[in-house]
């Protein structure tokens, strides 16, 4: 061993350089499998229109003019002739290139039509991932350190409850609660940050704690589980006789250890969130994706149903990604996990 | 020696009881000990005795679930028996600092043993993070680490227990404590490492007048490296002397069985050695000795009462009705070794 | 679930020793009451509209009062059951059928087979099931049967996962191996062993996706999917509500606490099962539609889920 340690001239960089290799061959190792999820996933989405039996070229002719003629010359020029698994391919070379195709009824692009209703579901979304790890990260840490007494299972209750409201009740609950009994803030509609910060917020903040409740149950439960257990720890004895304060042990030693699976639910609750966007849309009328969805859907606008799709799945997957990541960066031994 | 003023105390027991189980039993009675400036004090005993606890409640440390009942502890000149969170936190590092049995288990998994180091430098004293690193790469090449720049980046599982055992003493020792406490600091390492942890312990005694409270089971290392003995069984001291005392000249029944099962000193035989039966339940209650059960040469006197310390010589206490008794060491020496159960195997010859 | 709970369900016995799980067990069966006799047992006509009874308050003639348009609340409520219910089985039967086999099969069926239906399955679970319902309806039509179809195929992968985990435990057991040896063919062997090892975790997997599925169908039929008005749904009811609000602002909560009870009977069923069964049986079962992520609680210890 000694020998081995005279002879490594690398000095001092050899085992970062080894650890950052070994994460990002794990990284790696995780966005090679999540490539070819993304890339059925989306055959799967594509597959969708392909099963649809209307005619597109016809409903876009309308009735009287749907000769024969004229829907298969729409055909060739929409590339609907063409077999499925090549059409699939056209679809996704151009997507990646930001293309998506443009909508049956209406000619607008549909990048163009997902690009104007992203930022509202952008901001209730990155609003209630910041609201959901305040209120269930401190929930869950505050009842971990007081194990056993009345917050800790106050908040374990409270978590059991609000975990089985979904999305669409607590929103309303929320509509009743502030917008029509208490009149604070707006019940309905969207408005950006152009528009003043204040009254974006106003509008995004109770879209924003429908989404965020349960995930926050589900943060706040996973995090005390895990904090407890890493608070029996040895080494957070060994913190302790080293003089260290309480408040940098809980923080940089037990908190860090024990954020992993309660990230991971984050990430796995992300779709939960997506579905509770599309509830929030439908209860306080965003003019958000859900709402493109819903309307496109209807009308049978195929391009853009699947443009939204798309869409709405490489955000699952680069959201796991950067999970997986946050873990790798955590956690370097990778017997590092305390559960 | 005449003239000069005896060393500090640094760190006073007297007379501590600690309960477990939230109060249901008592595992340690009457447990009074000291350690002086530069001295280093060996608790021996098996599993179970109590040397661990009362580690723990030396550093503040005992588990919830336990309390002082009754004694006091002291460090320097200050009483810490009811020390608060923000007083130990203050005393831990730059007072006393410890290493345990199993050194990954008392390191961050997930961060670099310099970093750690490091971390206890720039809180406890200030330090700006890049003399922090250089005094960190100083305490690493200080307790024989190879290669420290290295080490320095390096996490926990990447280290063996040796050179993770050094890494936790050069964290104990990196705020310049007046007393170390190593708890079964050389057990899980292999003899070679062993002898050189207990060198390097030598060396910072030494070198820097540190005080050490060296918990073991095992009397060969004890024998080694302290200048004092305590003997813990069943929740007590039964014996307490210097090295040599205690060696040449055991004066409690367990203490000799201990040395004859370890092979050292007048003892030394070749065959499996064991002390038949077992030690008391943890807190159980027993009128008069509590190594009466186990004892070749209980009397009736033994289990009549409670039994105190008697002094020998200067500085030798023993806890035995029969500790003067000349016979005392024939007949334990006549004692048959081979008993139905045998204890911890710690205690079996080496 | 609490500790004290935890530990009256250890040891043999029923799931209804626990006053939880009995009240769940209760609140399910009047809800499959409800979705069998439905209208027959409501006290008015779901459909009767009284211009000069509208939004009335709780009262004897109308226990939950009336809605927008004069219709007795609770009548409606309790025909919608039927609609609800009948879907949300529907899907968890989809997902059973399709899932359940295909996780057993693939332990014999080869790795190559087994890589690929776990990508497949992946997949499936990166798709948010809204937004997967709702393009099936634009392929398929805008019908209830059609979204639940989708939400079918999306939980087909929980059953799957389920299925397969309990069976390579039992695949790779010694006595299987010993059965073999003594000439019981695969197929008896996976009917009478691997069977009853998986039914216990199959109840849990399937309490919970009829938890999902019941809270997908109020979602859709909320959204407009497949409601045909004047016809009665939990979800409609409650997006009804909504356009009222200023008039009848307590309104929507009857409709949401129905659904909630509901869904939270059937979420207490399953973690009843679940406990009785070990917390160790069921790592690797993510519902795909998660309303109560206890069963994500062992899988997400930060390793990725099992390929």
């Amino acid at each position: 061993m000694a020998v081995a340690e005279l002879t490594s001239a690398a000095g001092s960089i050899a085992p970062r350089r080894r650890r950052a290799w070994a994460a990002v061959s794990r990284i790696g190792g995780g966005l090679a499998i999540l490539i070819p999820i993304l890339l059925l996933s989306s055959l799967i989405t594509y597959s969708l229109g392909a099963l649809s039996n209307s005619n597109p070229a016809a409903t876009i002719l309308g009735q009287d003019a749907a000769t024969p003629a004229a829907v298969a010359k729409l055909d060739k020029a929409l590339g609907l002739d063409k077999p499925l698994l090549v059409q699939y391919w056209d679809w996704l070379t151009q997507a990646v290139q930001g293309h998506l195709g443009t909508s049956y009824f209406t000619q607008i692009p549909v990048s163009q039509s997902i690009a104007q209703r992203l930022p509202v579901d952008l901001s209730i979304a990155i609003l209630a991932v910041i609201l959901a790890v305040l209120t269930g990260g401190t929930a869950g840490t505050v009842a971990a350190i007081r194990r056993g007494g009345w917050v800790d299972r106050a908040v374990t209750l409270v978590c059991s409850a609000v975990s089985t409201l979904p999305a669409f009740v607590v929103g309303i609950i929320l509509v009743v609660l502030f917008a029509v009994v208490w009149r604070v803030l707006p019940a309905n509609g969207y408005v950006g940050p152009s528009g003043g910060i204040v009254p974006w917020l106003q509008h995004i903040i109770l879209p924003s704690l429908a989404l965020s409740l349960q995930v926050s149950a589900d943060i706040a439960r996973q995090l005390r589980t895990s904090l407890v257990s890493v608070l029996e720890q040895d080494y957070i004895v060994g913190a302790r006789v080293r003089g260290l304060p309480y408040r940098r042990i809980l923080v940089r030693h037990a908190l860090r250890n024990a954020s992993g699976p309660a990230l991971t639910i984050l990430g796995n609750d992300f779709p939960i969130m997506l579905a509770g966007a599309v509830a929030a849309e439908a209860v306080f009328s965003l003019p958000g994706l859900g709402q493109l969805l819903l309307e496109s859907a209807q009308t049978r606008d195929i391009p853009v149903v699947q443009g939204v799709l798309l869409v709405v799945s490489t955000f699952v997957i680069v959201i796991n990604l950067v999970v997986n990541t946050t873990l790798n960066l955590l956690y370097r031994s990778s017997d590092g996990v305390s559960a | 020696m005449a003239g000069n003023p005896p060393p500090d105390e640094v760190l006073g027991i007297e007379d501590l009881h600690v309960t477990v189980h939230d109060g249901a039993a008592t595992a340690i009675r009457g447990v009074s000990l000291s350690v002086r400036t530069g001295e280093i004090v060996g608790l021996v005993g098996e599993s179970g005795s109590g040397k661990t606890l009362t580690c723990r409640a030396a550093l503040g440390v005992i588990p919830a679930s336990c309390a002082i009942s009754q004694g006091t502890i002291s460090f320097g000149r200050q009483d810490v028996t009811d020390l608060s969170r923000r007083g130990w936190e203050r005393l831990h590092g730059t007072g006393m600092g410890a290493v345990f049995q199993d050194p990954a288990s008392y390191l961050n998994p997930n961060l670099t043993v310099g970093s750690q180091l490091a971390e206890v430098l720039r809180v406890k004293q200030r330090m700006p993070r890049r003399q922090a690193h250089r005094t960190s790469i100083e305490l690493f090449t200080a307790v024989g680490l190879h290669g420290p720049e290295r080490v320095f980046h390096q996490i926990p599982a990447e280290l063996s227990g040796g050179m993770l055992q050094r890494v936790m003493i050069a964290i104990a020792i990196s705020c310049g404590p007046r007393l170390l406490i190593a708890d079964e600091a050389t057990t899980a390492l292999d003899v070679t490492i062993q002898a050189e942890i207990i060198e390097l312990l030598r060396d910072l005694r030494d070198q820097r007048g540190l005080a050490v409270l060296f918990v073991s089971h095992d009397l060969a290392v004890i024998r080694e490296l302290c200048d004092r003995v305590v003997v813990f069984y069943a929740g007590e001291v039964v014996e307490s002397g210097s090295v040599e005392e205690i060696i040449e000249r055991p004066s409690h029944p367990y203490t000799q069985a201990l040395l004859r099962v370890a092979s050292v000193g007048d003892y030394g035989r070749r065959e499996l050695q064991v002390i038949p039966g077992q030690p008391p339940r943890v807190g159980a209650e027993i009128t008069g000795c509590r190594f009466a059960a186990r004892c070749p040469a209980a009397i009736a006197a033994c289990r009549s009462g409670p039994v105190d310390l008697t002094m020998l010589a200067h500085g030798h206490d023993a806890r035995c009705v029969r500790a003067s008794d000349p016979e005392l060491a024939a007949i334990t020496a006549a004692a048959p070794a081979d008993g139905l159960v045998a204890p911890d195997a710690e205690l079996a010859v080496r | 679930m609490s500790e004290r709970d935890r530990r009256t369900l250890t040891g043999s016995g029923s799931v209804l020793r626990l006053p939880s799980a009995r009240i769940a067990v209760v609140i399910v069966a009047i809800v499959v009451v409800l979705a069998i006799f439905g209208s027959a047992l409501a006290p008015q006509n779901p459909l009767a509209i009284n211009a000069s009874a509208l939004f009335q308050g709780p009262s004897p003639h109308h226990l939950l009062g009336t809605d927008y348009l004069g219709r007795d609340v609770l009548s409606r409520l309790m025909a919608g059951t039927r609609l609800s219910v009948l879907t949300a089985f529907e899907a968890v039967g989809i997902g059973l059928v399709l899932g359940g086999p295909l996780g057993i099969a693939t332990v014999f069926l080869g790795k190559w087979f087994d890589f690929g239906a776990n990508r497949v399955a992946d997949a499936l679970m990166t798709l948010p099931y809204i937004f997967f319902a709702v393009a099936v309806t634009a392929a398929l039509g805008n019908g209830l049967v059609q979204a639940m179809f989708a939400v079918g195929i999306l939980l087909a992968p929980g059953f799957f996962r389920v299925t397969r985990a309990a069976t390579l435990e039992y695949a790779r057991a010694q006595y299987v191996e010993a059965a073999e040896l003594l000439g019981a063919s695969k197929l008896h062997v996976i009917r009478v062993h691997v069977v009853r090892k998986v039914l216990p975790n199959l109840a849990v997997m399937t309490a919970t996706a009829t938890a999902g599925a019941l809270l997908a169908v109020s979602f859709l039929t909320f959204l407009g999917i497949g409601v045909q008005p004047p016809a009665p749904t939990w979800g409609g009811v409650l997006s009804s509500d909504l356009d009222y609000l200023n008039l009848s602002p307590w309104a929507p909560f009857i409709p949401g606490v129905l659904i909630a009870i509901t869904v939270g009977a059937l979420n207490t069923l399953a973690d009843a099962f679940r406990d009785r069964t070990g917390p160790g049986t069921l790592t690797v079962a993510d519902p795909v539609i998660k309303t109560h992520s206890t069963l994500t609680l062992e899988a997400a210890d930060g390793r990725q889920p099992a390929a």
